[in-house]
């Protein structure tokens, strides 16, 4: 499915990260959860950040996904530094260049399926009609077509998590981000959306998953092994 | 047949029937009020003989007309009866000739205005003095005046409260939502797009709501007003719901709501996401 790409797979970075630090003040004393990682993706790319409970994975997909700030290092995703953007930069860059899929989908409970992937479309102000097409694309892709008048309590948790991915692509992001996608899921399902990712993948979707999900850390191409807010092992990354 | 009803003040008794009852031409006419005739039981074309006091002689009167009081809160929990009849007959029934204590003057539209008419009243004999009809009014309206400040004074306690009261449920209310709100903070809504959906879902509620009170509060009040009514045999309004108070009932509301939504919306956008979705 082409409309589902981000862009054209190459070599090209989509995201580069230099010496990412984050510190945060707990009780007067900072914690260092992120110190000093150094971490390139390119386009088309999937990768699995994993490692212990406590090891800055999702701190680290946090700062990546423009939902918090380092305390020192760069950011660059698409070209574009994110490390210093303001609140509403931030936002913005958060609506158009970065899809998020999270372990407990954060679909809203009102709106339908199609709703919940128009939604993005809509505050990007994205021509109604074009916006229902691409709802319509989206949710045939991730093979939820006859279910896009579901509201989230009427679809069971791996529909849920479908109509979360179909949300995440609705503005073409440069990249897909995933924290414990398959989390919430059970077994079947959980295999179900590793293969969803893989076929994004396939599909030219750029991915970096955090997970405990051994099976799904083993479908990335590329594994960041972190510990204690560095990078102990980066399997499969592309040779410089 | 012959049968007696009792009357209150002036006239204390009004023998009914055909019957029994001195004939007199020409029979002077009465008019009587709703509720006599239905205490009575008497309808247009009845006859009676009326008297100052039971056992009393009377004339026979024929009842001409009924009469619907006027819709005087003063009079409404007064259990008298009224007759009308003309003044030559009543003086004559009563056996007292000028005991007039007041009477009304209606002056015609073309006629000298009304200030006029009273000096002229005031200049015919010494004790007279004439009043204008909405001064009477102003002065025998002092309670009800003072009721409804009263009135007013509950009135805007319960809008105080329920402001009050409104702002907390509005502010609880958003607040169960932090998590939505978080979500939508991370897929990038902006914070003023929250911040409009808030309040226009805060106003829509408010003017839904404000409606449907209103729809309330008038069937309530017709139903208040149908039993008092009935009560007391007036036609007095006890509960009024005029267009006027719907319109300032709504845009209260609306207000209020506004006001409460943009004060949800504003203190749940200024977390940062991550604490309002709770990580």
């Amino acid at each position: 499915m082409s409309d589902t790409r981000p862009s054209r797979r190459s070599e090209e970075l989509v995201l580069s990260a230099r010496d990412v630090r984050r510190d945060y003040p707990v009780a007067g004393e900072p914690v260092h959860a992120v110190r000093g990682i150094s971490l390139d993706i390119a386009r088309g790319e999937y990768v699995a950040l994993v490692g212990p409970s406590g090891c800055g994975k999702s701190t680290l997909l946090n700062l990546l996904g423009a939902i918090d700030r380092p305390t020192s290092g760069t950011i660059t995703i698409a070209g574009r530094d994110i490390s210093s953007l303001s609140d509403a930069e931030a936002t913005r860059f958060r609506l158009t260049g970065i899809g998020f899929v999270f372990q407990r989908f954060y679909l809203m409970p009102t709106l339908t399926a199609a709703e919940n992937v128009q939604l993005p479309m809509a505050e990007a102000k994205v021509p109604r009609a074009e916006r229902e097409a691409r709802t319509e694309e989206l949710l045939g892709y991730v093979g939820l077509a006859g279910r896009s008048e579901h509201r989230p309590y009427q679809l069971s948790g791996g529909e849920q998590q479908r109509v979360a991915i179909a949300r995440a692509l609705a503005n073409r992001p440069a990249l897909l981000l995933a924290d414990e996608p398959t989390g919430e899921l059970d077994a079947r399902t959980g295999a179900e959306m590793i293969e969803m990712f893989a076929r994004l993948n396939a599909d030219g979707a750029t991915l970096v998953v955090v997970t405990h999900d051994e099976e799904l850390a083993k479908a990335a191409r590329r594994v960041v092994h972190l510990r204690d807010g560095v990078v102990v092992d980066d399997a499969g990354r592309a040779a410089p | 047949m012959l049968k007696a009803r009792r009357l209150g003040a002036l006239l204390a008794a009004l023998v009914l029937g055909p019957g029994g009852v001195a004939a007199q031409a020409p029979w002077r006419s009465i008019t009587i009020d709703e509720r006599l005739a239905a205490a009575a039981g008497l309808t247009v074309g009845d006859r009676a003989v009326l008297a100052t006091g039971a056992g009393a002689p009377g004339d026979s009167v024929i009842v001409a007309g009924i009469t619907r009081r006027g819709a005087d809160p003063s009079e409404i929990a007064r259990s008298e009866f009224r007759v009308r009849l003309h003044l030559d007959h009543l003086q004559a029934l009563t056996g007292v000739g000028d005991r007039v204590g007041r009477f009304a003057v209606a002056t015609a539209p073309a006629a000298a205005s009304v200030d006029s008419a009273a000096a002229r009243i005031n200049a015919l004999a010494f004790g007279f003095r004439a009043y204008r009809a909405a001064d009477v009014a102003i002065e025998t309206s002092a309670t009800f005046r003072v009721v409804n400040r009263f009135h007013r004074a509950i009135g805007v306690i319960t809008i105080v409260a329920s402001a009050i009261f409104l702002l907390c449920i509005t502010l609880l209310k958003v607040d169960e939502r932090r998590r939505d709100v978080g979500a939508l903070r991370l897929l990038g809504i902006s914070r003023g797009t929250i911040v409009r959906a808030v309040v226009l879902e805060a106003a829509l509620i408010s003017v839904v709501g404000s409606l449907m009170g209103a729809a309330l509060g008038y069937g309530a009040s017709a139903l208040v007003n149908w039993h008092y009514q009935g009560v007391y045999s007036t036609p007095l309004r006890f509960a009024i719901v005029t267009p006027g108070i719907v319109a300032f009932a709504t845009l209260l509301s609306l207000t209020l709501g506004v006001v409460a939504g943009l004060l949800a919306a504003q203190r749940l956008v200024r977390q940062p996401p991550l604490e309002l979705v709770g990580r």
